[in-house]
């Protein structure tokens, strides 16, 4: 028995999922629990398990596609099992079938074929597609007769007996390939059986573009705006408009800090200073409860929880897990819940409930070498405090200059509701801690 | 049966009509002695005398709102324009008053109208007299819109028109005027309005053609057969009310479809046929729908440059080897 694999809502808000790749090949085996495919939302990247043992008999909805949440994106079943009750039986209405397994062949086709016409993506008159749907022909491979290689009725009724000639098909490696070198596939010649594109035929390309690349001097290529890098440039636009964003800075010894820290971690468990600042700022924010704010609508929202949010870099783009109730919770259970959320954002397997529900977020640059910066509010967010890496610096302390080490905190803040002698008694607090961090007793 | 010219069709029915029916009378320049420039009035002043068969001044405005009052008074008049294009001397009369008042008075007034004449190229009558004016009134709710092409269906449209409560514009066609062709005898000939006819049927593709069109896609469709192209052709017979069903039934079948006319292809008619093909039809469709209409340029006085402006045989043979992307 086939299995649907849909997309998954991956929150309360989700309403349609991007699909970044295919890691298993349509033909090819999948067990139950496999990573089956990379997915990003408006708010996250994910890999989603297979559902099912099996062979992927499909791919419906192919990468770089958009896809409504609970559509279903491919099916996995025993080779040459017929699914094709999969793709009707949940329709109850005539049409919505032809609908759907219109879209679904034609959606294959976006994926998988290499046109030998201008375009990749096919097209095909609606009384094409009415009978390609009607006779239960997969028109993916047709090479249309119309203008622009259209598929037109003839070509379907050719089809139906035989007579027509089929796209050329690319295998799974070559095609990789195609899109992992930014090819136009249709420059792509195929040698294999049947003018099947096969791996050869693109590293000949690919030869043939190296021995070029002396005489092409630059080369510039378009990124698809869209994902988690649109969410990103969305939000940060939207904080810079929205709030007036000032931005105050202070350097602090990190003696005590840095002593602590190696004490701990001589006692066996692991912490950063992330850690300690999550604890340090958590226990401040409670004593400025206007940093740990929102504007809202109805007035000023003071929370007296802090759920801390620690701005993570991944592969595509950023993303803010948060501590929850970070204002309870030890040192100890600090690092550990830091140490997963972070690990989770780098496999892209956080849950909408790792990331909502920020109230103050921390970003670290220190292990990039960053001495100070300016971070930008996650809004609803009411601050951020940008920390750099910490440095042993000459100092002058009772007129005599030391070596201590120093790092230099950056408190972005909105001043629509926090004044600027606010933030700075906030940001002396928060240094005041770090020098002396026993009073976290 | 008798064969007649579309004239000839023309005042036959109207003299049948009027002798059925003493409530109708005729009105229009020209129309009594000299029985209209085309003849479609001739003899009937003498049998119906100067009461029933007025000449009016040049005044399209003014004896359109005459017709407009004695048809609300309990008339039936027949308002014949020499030229249709003369409408737009009348247009406040047509559009404004005739169209709405069966409305505004909440049906309780009947407007039994029937404003006709003839339209179009043909004879070099330049710019404001070669115009075909039906989309105009096609756009109008309240108006029946017919465009009779052989000398059969102008007398059953004529027919059914002098014998409805509505508002008619009745279109003709100065090309038609000497065609000849087989009528029927019977005095209660006629045909309903909003329903088409299939002209010559064919599975290929649908040609959807009004008035001096319809001749011409024949000929099309015809010299086709001999290349294998089997082509349907409609003639919708009246625009208001259009007779979908038939249309989209056909183009079903077909698949294909062109709507060719005289009208300006620019919001013609053909912009209204060709919409609701594929508002009904989509998905049976193998190729866009072709609209051929008057390129948008008012019509030339030189009879040659006219023939350059309006579809031709060509334009429409070209226009199915396209859809059938041949």
């Amino acid at each position: 028995m086939a299995t649907k694999v849909i997309m998954p809502k991956q929150g309360l808000l989700m309403t349609e999922g991007y699909i970044t790749k295919w890691l298993i090949s349509e033909g090819e085996k999948v067990e139950e629990n496999q990573p089956l495919f990379e997915m990003e939302t408006d708010k996250l990247s994910i890999t989603i398990e297979s559902p099912a043992s099996g062979t992927l008999l499909k791919i419906i909805r192919g990468e770089d596609e958009t896809v409504p949440i609970t559509e279903i994106i491919a099916v996995i079943g025993q080779e040459g099992e017929d699914f094709s009750h999969l793709l009707t039986a949940d329709s109850p209405a005539e049409t919505k079938i032809d609908e759907v397994k219109a879209e679904a062949e034609c959606a294959v086709v976006e994926s998988n074929s290499i046109s030998n016409e201008k375009t990749d993506r096919v097209f095909i008159t609606p009384r094409a597609k009415m009978i390609a749907a009607d006779k239960n022909i997969d028109y993916s491979d047709i090479i249309g007769s119309g203008p622009e290689g259209l598929i037109i009725e003839k070509d379907i009724l050719s089809c139906e007996k035989g007579l027509v000639q089929n796209r050329n098909k690319v295998t799974p490696v070559a095609e990789k390939m195609i899109k992992e070198n930014n090819l136009n596939a249709n420059e792509v010649v195929g040698t294999g059986i049947s003018g099947r594109v096969i791996k050869q035929d693109v590293l000949n390309i690919i030869k043939n573009e190296q021995s070029n690349l002396n005489n092409t001097d630059t080369q510039e290529k378009i990124v698809p705006f869209k994902g988690m890098r649109k969410v990103i440039s969305d939000r940060m636009m939207e904080s810079l408009h929205n709030m007036a964003q000032a931005n105050h800075r202070m350097k602090v010894d990190m003696t005590e800090a840095v002593k602590l820290r190696k004490n701990i971690k001589e006692s066996g468990i692991n912490i950063s200073y992330n850690d300690i600042l999550i604890k340090i700022v958590s226990k401040a924010l409670l004593e400025f409860p206007y940093m740990n704010s929102s504007l809202t609508g109805e007035g000023i929202l003071l929370k007296d929880y802090v759920n801390m949010g620690l701005a993570v870099s991944v592969s595509n783009g950023l993303i803010v897990p948060n501590v929850k109730n970070a204002h309870k919770k030890s040192l100890e259970e600090i690092a550990a819940e830091s140490r997963e959320l972070i690990q989770k954002a780098l496999n892209g397997s956080l849950s909408q409930e790792d990331y909502s529900g920020g109230t103050f977020t921390l970003s670290n640059l220190g292990m990039y070498d960053i001495d100070e910066f300016t971070a930008i509010i996650n809004p609803p967010e009411s601050g951020i405090l940008a920390v750099g890496k910490v440095e042993n610096t000459p100092v002058v302390e009772n007129d005599t200059i030391v070596i201590k080490p120093i790092m230099t905190l950056s408190l972005t803040y909105d001043h629509r509701i926090i004044d600027g002698a606010l933030a700075a008694q906030f940001l002396q607090r928060i240094k005041q801690l770090l020098m002396h961090p026993y009073l976290l007793l | 049966m008798s064969r007649k010219a579309y004239a000839i069709a023309i005042k036959d029915v109207l003299a049948e009509e009027m002798r059925r029916d003493d409530r109708i009378f005729i009105m229009g320049e020209d129309i009594a002695e000299q029985g209209g420039i085309f003849g479609c009035t001739r003899g009937l002043l003498e049998e119906f005398g100067e009461s029933r068969v007025r000449n009016t001044p040049i005044s399209e405005a003014g004896f359109m709102g005459a017709g407009v009052g004695a048809a609300l008074a309990g008339m039936k008049p027949v308002v014949e324009l020499m030229y249709m294009d003369f409408s737009l001397v009348a247009a406040d009369q047509i559009l404004n008053q005739a169209a709405k008042i069966r409305y505004m008075y909440g049906g309780k007034a009947t407007l039994p109208l029937v404003i006709r004449g003839q339209q179009g190229i043909g004879r070099g009558n330049a710019a404001t007299h070669s115009q075909s004016t039906e989309a105009i009134f096609m756009h109008i709710p309240g108006l029946k819109v017919a465009m009779p092409s052989t000398p059969a269906d102008a007398a059953g449209l004529l027919r059914t028109a002098l014998r409805d409560n509505n508002p008619i514009m009745f279109f003709e066609h100065k090309l038609l005027y000497s065609v000849k062709g087989e009528v029927p005898d019977d005095p209660d000939f006629v045909i309903p309005f909003g329903k088409a006819n299939i002209v010559k049927e064919g599975n290929d593709v649908t040609i959807i053609a009004t008035s001096q069109y319809v001749g011409k896609a024949l000929t099309v469709a015809n010299k086709l057969e001999s290349e294998g192209i089997c082509a349907e052709v409609i003639d919708p017979r009246t625009l208001v009310p259009f007779d979908t069903e038939t249309v989209v039934n056909s183009v079903k079948k077909t698949g294909r479809a062109i709507v060719v006319h005289e009208a300006h292809k620019n919001a013609g008619p053909g912009a209204e046929i060709a919409s609701l093909i594929m508002e009904e039809a989509f998905k049976y469709l193998d190729a866009p729908v072709l609209r051929l209409g008057a390129k948008a340029c008012p019509l030339p006085f030189n009879l040659g440059l006219e023939n350059a402006v309006v579809p031709q045989e060509e334009d429409i043979e070209k226009a199915v080897k396209s859809v059938l992307y041949k």
